[in-house]
């Protein structure tokens, strides 16, 4: 039998690439690639070592445009058994609560799972929601900042270990679970050619539209989204005395040290 | 019309809400709540901050502020929903009992919700600590209202009397505002140090009521803590530094930051790092300074070789004194630095080394 291990990937614009018009103060969308949130692949390593310690297969879903089909080539190409593009026109535009809606009706028309692993965050928007918000709408025992999983004995609950930034826990949590898996916790594997072959020869990817999960207009995309952007401004910005201290550098060293003491900042 | 008339009498066409969510008009909902989180017997410092922004909402919108505490003593809870009513709260409402004298998130969580299902809060607001950022969006799935995290400052709508969530996005140099007109609670987050803690007000008294836990945590969690292994910090954390040093892509290498951490020992402070110094593997996620990582409110903040991208000045916002050190006279940083130095930090760092330590060891020198 063996566990089926569910992971949620986002494809997200290539941060490195990321440029901005600044006297707009709007993105410049051309030229800027797309990638896998690098800390999704944390938890695609995890969900893989899961898999390989204990039997089952690996789903990776993606709620994202049919260009996000790349992004699941790319972890199947680590080793994850088989993807699901979760794509439609209605779902677009969402934001964290309309999203998370759309992942955990995915994972029900999954037909039962026993993890749901996510990366701690996305690059683009760092928000940390979806994790928690898919295992509200699932009613499942969840946590964050998962490090490592193990099975107990009765092979129906599974213990995560977890870092906090002044202590380790260990929890207990009844199977089927979600976790968000910690930043940088693991080393995501590369691909290999040989489950790259499978794309070709086994079809592993899935495109599930709202004709299959057959959600509300009005609980998905910016329609389902209850947050709005009403309206943006630049940053007020803090204003700093912006004096450039001249000379050598130890000049310059000096002058600083002298100011500091001065105005109290060293004492 | 007023403000409070404003709110009371807006109306949301329910024909248009996903029936799966349930609908109610927003004037049903009344109050600004901070859920107040209790470590080692005492009100954290960030929850103590979310009161500075709550006052000033309730105060726009004529309503009250309540604190919300959670846990398994109720002794603690009571003196920590008199601290925040002292810092600023209205009243304060606990949920003691032992079903929550153990953290688990869904307990925690499924509290809140039962209790904002029961009051109906307008405004719902929690700090983004580690477990804030792990219960605030379960709260909101719970209560199917939108969430906003990590804001860097709050304001009213003046038109409609809805809550600004204020938050830049996607590292961007724009602000945006958000809100969520339709549904309520308005839940959002704000990381530590955004916010000032309110000063205390002694003559501050409000009513506090003691709710039991058993009413609000109504299934078990499916999950309990095995162990805990406190971790050993041999350094100040970065939310409390007095004295910061930060690097960037400019430090470039370990060799570099070991000069910065020679800096910060001088001054008695931390080293921290630039989202790219983080990407580069230079500091740890948790010395993170910026929108994505951390806001810090040191005395001093030195930032050596950072460019000083939108999202890193964001969290330097609450800094006493910035220094920047770069070799790039263009870099974005000088905008928002107090004093800048222009050169290549490896020249710099060992003369700002020697030039304090000269200070201390002379205390009278050159004043």
């Amino acid at each position: 039998m063996g566990l089926t291990i569910a992971v949620g990937i986002k494809w997200v614009p290539n941060q490195q690439a990321v440029r901005f018009d600044e006297r707009t103060g709007t993105l410049i969308r051309e030229g800027v690639t797309s990638i896998v949130n690098p800390h999704d692949l944390d938890a695609v390593e995890l969900a893989l070592r899961i898999r390989d310690r204990y039997g089952g297969k690996v789903v990776a879903l993606s709620m994202s445009p049919p260009s996000a089909v790349k992004g699941l080539e790319h972890v199947i190409g680590m080793g994850v058994d088989e993807g699901v593009l979760i794509s439609d026109r209605a779902f677009a535009g969402a934001d964290t609560l309309a999203t998370s809606y759309v992942i955990s009706s995915a994972l029900r028309r999954l037909g039962g799972f026993d993890l749901a692993l996510f990366g701690q965050e996305t690059i683009d928007s760092s928000t940390a929601h979806i994790p928690a918000q898919v295992a509200g709408w699932l009613g499942l025992p969840y946590l964050y900042y998962a490090t490592e999983v193990e099975l107990d004995g009765s092979g129906r609950k599974v213990i995560v270990k977890r870092m906090l930034e002044d202590r380790a826990e260990w929890y207990e949590l009844d199977m089927p679970a979600v976790l968000g898996v910690a930043m940088k916790s693991q080393l995501p594997r590369p691909v290999k050619l040989s489950n790259k072959l499978r794309l070709r020869e086994e079809n592993p990817i899935r495109t599930w539209s709202n004709a299959e999960l057959k959600l509300d207009q009005r609980c998905v995309g910016l329609r389902g989204s209850p947050t709005i952007v009403a309206k943006s401004t630049w940053t007020p910005e803090v204003p700093r005395r912006r004096q450039i201290l001249e000379g050598t550098p130890e000049e310059a060293a000096r002058k600083l040290v002298e100011a500091l003491f001065r105005e109290g900042v060293l004492r | 019309m007023s403000l409070a008339q404003k709110r009371k009498s807006k109306r949301v066409d329910c024909a248009t809400v996903c029936p799966e969510w349930g609908c109610r008009q927003p004037g049903e909902h009344e109050g600004i709540w901070v859920v107040g989180e209790v470590e080692g017997g005492a009100i954290s410092e960030p929850s103590l901050q979310m009161l500075t922004p709550a006052r000033m909402v309730a105060n726009k919108l004529g309503t009250f502020v309540e604190g919300v505490l959670l846990g398994g003593d109720e002794g603690a809870l009571r003196a920590a929903a008199s601290e925040m009513i002292k810092r600023g709260a209205d009243r304060a409402t606990v949920i003691a009992g032992r079903e929550l004298s153990e953290y688990a998130p869904p307990a925690f969580a499924g509290a809140i919700a039962a209790l904002a299902a029961e009051r109906r809060p307008d405004v719902i607001l929690l700090s983004a600590t580690m477990r804030g950022r792990e219960i605030a969006p379960y709260v909101a799935s719970l209560l199917r209202a939108g969430i906003t995290a990590d804001c860097t400052q709050f304001d009213v709508d003046e038109d409609s009397g809805d809550l600004f969530m204020i938050r830049p996005p996607f590292a961007a140099i724009m602000l945006a505002y958000i809100k969520t007109p339709t549904r309520r609670p308005q839940i959002a987050t704000a990381r530590p140090n955004v916010f000032p803690v309110p000063p205390r007000d002694e003559a501050r008294d409000g009513p506090v009521e003691v709710r039991p836990a058993s009413s609000y945590v109504r299934a078990p969690p499916g999950m309990r803590l095995l162990r805990s292994e406190a971790l050993r910090r041999d350094e100040v954390p970065l939310e409390k530094a007095e004295y910061v040093v930060a690097g960037g892509r400019g430090v470039g290498t370990k060799e570099g930051f070991a000069a910065l951490e020679e800096l910060a020992r001088t001054l008695g402070g931390v080293v921290a790092g630039s989202r790219r110094a983080v990407d580069l593997g230079l500091v740890p996620h948790e010395r993170q300074v910026g929108q994505t990582g951390k806001s810090v409110r040191p005395k001093l903040y030195i930032a050596v070789g950072i460019s000083g991208a939108a999202q890193h000045v964001m969290g330097i916002r609450e800094a006493g004194t910035v220094v920047a050190i770069n070799i790039d006279r263009d870099a974005p940083i000088f905008r928002s630095a107090d004093y800048g130095i222009v050169a290549d930090w490896r020249d710099v760092i060992p003369a700002l080394i020697r030039e304090i330590s000269a200070r201390r060891t002379s205390p009278g020198k050159g004043t």
